[in-house]
């Protein structure tokens, strides 16, 4: 027999005994038989022949430890008796199974997030010793840029020779692409023009063909080449290896572009999909085929620099290298770029501005700049309602195992080993662990990918690869050893250190010291518990006051319709079709209103600091929306002052006008009227012409966290497309089908790419609170429930724990009253010490999550005090139905049961 | 002890334990021990796969373990053998000329 056999015998240890016993029992009546036949009596015989045996007990035991693995025993007995005790208890389990799943789930699932957004290393060769280039940014939302021109690449590059090998990733853009030229369908892509060494320096190796080399990065404009990412040629090529040599037609976005070819020469290696985590690349052009435009234009940023450090490099030596050499660049910039006349004020910080060289071995990501701290905050959530689950078990397992005193005296009294009964209470609390384990996974698989979906939209994709992978089970494997033994470990060395005299004498001698066992536990839940709900109350407050924010125009209603030019055009041409189609729309049953714009509101607008003559400041810094006729009625802001656009306006013979909205108003005029003013500024397509104010209208905002900016409406220079606002007064569903037929048969110059609505654009700027809100606030609920659960369970213990005191106390003449307060003061006082903790805790976290809230402060009364008061809230309903069956003990009842 | 009943087994083919022991006893007298501490041997012997066991009928139409030795058991045996003469050569050696 073997190890599998001895294993096998564990699952089957009855029929093992029987067959021991079946063979001794013939051994010795065989030899009662032999002894009766040769003469002696039946009573003789069998006294002999059990002698002559030996002690059949001992020796079965010899036999049963060489045909099975004791201890493997044990932890099967344990395992079916923990079952049948958690059976036993089907709905205590089942709550205490479901909560422990549902935060480990939330922890696998935010940890799967965080591993694949934020620390999983690219898929390249030695990604440590990678590096991407930063500065200090002129935007307030985004703290750090990250594009470069192609002169600061240039300089920079041949600066850094010898310690650092310098390479451009453009920007990724989504052009259309045509593969298959009879059918002539154009497919969105994300691509990316990268040096010709992009690829090398990365180690990124083919897995087909061949990838770009420095020979297809020499001369702009000359080398027509284009490698595909493995994924890609899997989904839309099914890994055809004929794919290379085919050529591919680039559509660029800019109207007015050629179209042009490019050969596709290879495809890379099935692991790399670009460096950006979350944003697969499925195309990579050369450098030198980028916009013309963009080469010696200090002013046309479209490229990240990223770089792989030399051997022995040290990351300062090459800052301060790469620091020079941009100062530099910047210095001879100014000189020759910038208005020579400009404030030196403003000349000095550009030319000084510090160059951030950052670690790029997990990749830049702006999905990362704007995720890393809410999924930190989520995951750490999720940690925090996960011990609070993990107490909630250890105080069912600590009112169980108290429950079973008896039964552990008994069995410590029969000789049975501490460590026997600690395995057993352990094994209980592994099966549990277990089971949330298992369903943890099944939800945290789940919960991942919806919250991916919720940062996804249809033209801007977020891939995140959540596989299982090493980090991610040992995690999962980690948490679930640490529970069992951070939870369950307390109810066991409890369980086995009863002292079987006292417990056996006197039933529940020792009420008082079970009731402090469950004590920090409690407090552990309260504190835990008040930190999560404060961190979750100031991300649910911070979304609805950002969703209540009034934006100045009409969010429902309104469909954003993205075109672009079937092919280049004259101005003229396309003007006359963009009005053909206005019109066109307009009358269409159901549609109230329509314009077009080049920037959507809540889009990212053009802005400008330009003199305002007899303003009350010199200069005004304005954001410039360019809208055609219509656009305020469409977006329902209202007129204050003068008129709005009309269709006349756009005759190029008339006057100039725009129209400004009451911030811009008030900032340069303060309360004269503005209506009648003349402007000059960067009003294209005049833009040194003066242009009159005809209209003051309400203010609208274009970043919803911010207050509303001064704005100048003007016409839109008919050579830019934008986007098609159109108001609907029916079904919207209806109408969106229809709008591409209208706009199919209204011009065959112009084509929907995608209809989407005024607020999914609204919902989608929110995503990042509505993320927070949701998962915290959600997670804010579960620990609350958990904790309240948590004071019930307690509370109820101590009572039945106490009931006979009370009764003699009742009966001696005491009021129920007394009772209830000696039961509750005991919870109270750890409640309050729970609390005080946890506000503590809740006031360290503030400073971590205080940048994400809108318009909330962190510290002041109502943060503190709501989370506070819904807390102990929570505590006195779950304590109520403990407290009253305390006051309702029946001193009578209470003695007889004793 | 595995030496006798190996021995036997190989001689006189399969037998249960209440047969082994019987055999035992026959041929001497002078071995005789505890009769029940076979079986923990046999078990550990049937462990260490040098016996195998079958369940058979015997003559009264009962129900016994029947031990079979193997070939592994056999070449224990020779093993076991090996020693056990190795060891009384030497004894009687010393025993002889000392």
């Amino acid at each position: 027999m073997s190890w599998l056999s001895r294993i096998a015998n564990v699952f089957r240890s009855s029929g093992v005994d029987r067959a021991l016993d079946e063979e001794m029992t013939f051994h010795i009546e065989s030899r009662i038989a032999d002894l009766v036949a040769g003469g002696m009596t039946r009573d003789a015989a069998e006294a002999m022949a059990r002698r002559q045996f030996g002690n059949r007990l001992r020796l079965r035991e010899e036999s049963r430890g060489i045909k099975v693995i004791p201890w493997l025993e044990d932890l099967v007995r344990d395992v079916h008796l923990g079952a049948r005790m958690l059976r036993k208890n089907a709905l205590v389990t089942t709550a205490a199974v479901v909560s422990l799943s549902l935060a480990l789930g939330a922890c696998v699932a935010a940890f799967s997030l965080v591993e694949a957004l934020i620390l999983r290393p690219l898929p390249v060769h030695q990604p440590e010793r990678l590096i991407y280039l930063t500065f200090p940014s002129t935007n307030p939302d985004a703290p750090e840029d990250d594009v470069f021109s192609d002169p600061a690449f240039v300089r920079l590059r041949d600066a850094g020779r010898g310690q650092v090998d310098l390479f451009a990733m453009g920007y990724p853009n989504k052009p259309r692409v045509t593969f298959d030229v009879a059918s002539g369908d154009r497919e969105p892509v994300r691509a990316q023009f990268v040096s010709g060494d992009a690829f090398e320096r990365l180690g990124v190796a083919p897995a087909a063909g061949r990838l770009l080399t420095m020979q297809d990065d020499q001369h702009p404009g000359a080398h027509p080449v284009a490698v595909l990412s493995h994924a890609f040629w899997m989904q839309r090529f099914g890994g055809d290896p004929g794919i290379v040599g085919r050529w591919l037609v680039l559509h660029d976005r800019k109207e007015g572009k050629e179209d042009r070819q490019f050969q596709i020469i290879g495809v890379t290696e099935p692991r790399f999909s670009g460096v950006e985590p979350g944003h697969a690349t499925d195309v990579w052009m050369p450098y030198a085929m980028q916009d013309p435009y963009a080469f010696g234009n200090g002013g046309y940023s479209t490229i990240r620099v990223m770089g792989r450090m030399r051997e022995g490099a040290r990351l300062e030596q090459v800052q301060s290298v790469l620091q020079v050499a941009f100062a530099n660049f910047r210095r001879e910039y100014a000189q020759r770029s910038v208005d020579p006349n400009g404030p030196p004020e403003r000349v000095a910080p550009f030319i000084n501005t510090t160059l951030y060289v950052r670690s790029a071995a997990t990749g830049p990501s702006p999905l990362r700049a704007r995720f890393q701290r809410p999924l930190w905050i989520v995951t750490a959530i999720a940690a925090l309602v996960l011990l609070i689950a993990g107490s909630n078990i250890a105080n069912l397992f600590l009112a169980r195992t108290a429950a079973r005193e008896r039964e552990m005296s008994l069995r410590l009294s029969l000789g049975a080993g501490r460590g026997r009964l600690i395995q057993q209470v352990l094994t209980e609390s592994a099966l549990v662990a277990g089971g949330a384990c298992l369903i943890g996974l099944v939800f945290a698989a789940f919960a991942a990918s919806t919250v991916v979906g919720m940062l996804t939209s249809a033209d801007d994709p977020v891939l995140l690869d959540l596989r299982v992978d090493w980090p991610l089970v040992a995690v999962i494997s980690g948490t679930t050893l640490l529970i069992t033994a951070l939870f369950g470990l307390a109810p066991a060395l409890r369980a086995s250190s009863v002292e079987p005299m006292t417990t056996l004498k006197a039933g529940g001698g020792r009420a008082s010291a079970r009731a402090g066992a469950a004590r920090p536990f409690l407090a552990i839940q309260v504190a835990f518990s008040l930190i999560v709900l404060f961190v979750g109350g100031l991300m649910v407050r911070s979304f609805v006051k950002l969703s209540s924010v009034n934006p100045g125009f009409a969010t429902s209603d309104v469909l954003l319709v993205s075109w672009e030019a079937v092919q280049p055009m004259e101005w003229n041409q396309q003007r006359a079709a963009l009005l053909q189609v206005l019109d066109r729309l307009r009358d269409v049953p159901g549609v109230a209103a329509v314009s077009a714009a080049e920037f959507n509101v809540l889009g990212r607008p053009f802005r400008s600091t330009f003199p305002v003559p007899g303003a009350a400041r010199e200069t005004i810094e304005a954001t410039i929306a360019p809208v055609t006729p219509g656009f305020f009625e469409t977006m329902k802001i209202p007129l204050l002052a003068g008129r709005t656009f009309v269709r006349g306006d756009l005759d190029t013979e008339r006057p100039r006008v725009v129209v400004v909205n009451e911030s811009f108003a008030k900032q340069s005029f303060g309360h004269e009227a503005a209506v009648g003013r003349w402007l000059e500024g960067p009003f294209e397509p005049a833009p040194r012409a003066p242009h009159e104010v005809v209209g003051v209208v309400a203010d609208a905002r274009y970043d919803l966290r911010k207050p509303p900016a001064p704005t100048i409406y003007n016409l839109i220079p008919l050579q830019r497309l934008g986007t098609l606002q159109v108001r609907v007064a029916g079904d919207a569903r209806t109408i969106t089908y229809r709008l591409r037929e209208e706009v199919r048969a209204a011009t065959p110059l112009f084509r929907v790419t995608s209809v989407t609505s005024q607020t999914a654009m609204v919902n989608r700027t929110l995503v990042r609170e509505r993320l927070l809100a949701l998962l915290s606030g959600f997670f804010a609920l579960v620990g609350l429930v958990l904790t309240a659960v948590g004071v019930y369970g307690v509370l109820s213990y101590a009572v039945v724990q106490r009931t006979r005191e009370i009764g003699i106390r009742v009966a001696l003449g005491a009021r129920a009253l007394g009772a209830v307060r000696s039961v509750l003061a005991d919870t109270a006082g750890t409640t309050v010490i729970g609390a005080a903790c946890g506000l503590a805790g809740g006031l360290y976290m503030s400073r971590f999550v205080e940048m994400l809230l809108f318009e909330v402060a962190a510290r002041d009364v109502w943060s503190l005090a709501l989370p506070l008061g819904t807390l102990l809230l929570a505590a006195f309903v779950a304590a109520v139905v403990p407290a009253w069956r305390a006051a309702r003990v029946d001193p009578v009842i209470a003695l007889r049961n004793e | 002890m595995p030496l006798l009943v190996l021995t036997v087994l190989h001689r006189r083919g399969p037998l249960h334990g209440y047969a082994i022991t019987s055999h035992i006893q026959k041929l001497s007298d002078a071995l005789r021990v505890e009769e029940g501490s076979l079986y923990p041997s046999l078990h550990r012997m049937e462990e260490a796969g040098w016996i195998k066991a079958r369940t058979i009928t015997t003559e009264h139409n009962r129900r016994a373990r029947a031990y079979e030795i193997t070939a592994a058991g056999r070449r224990q045996l020779g093993i076991e053998e090996a020693r056990w003469r190795s060891i009384t050569d030497a004894v009687n050696y010393v025993l002889k000329h000392a």
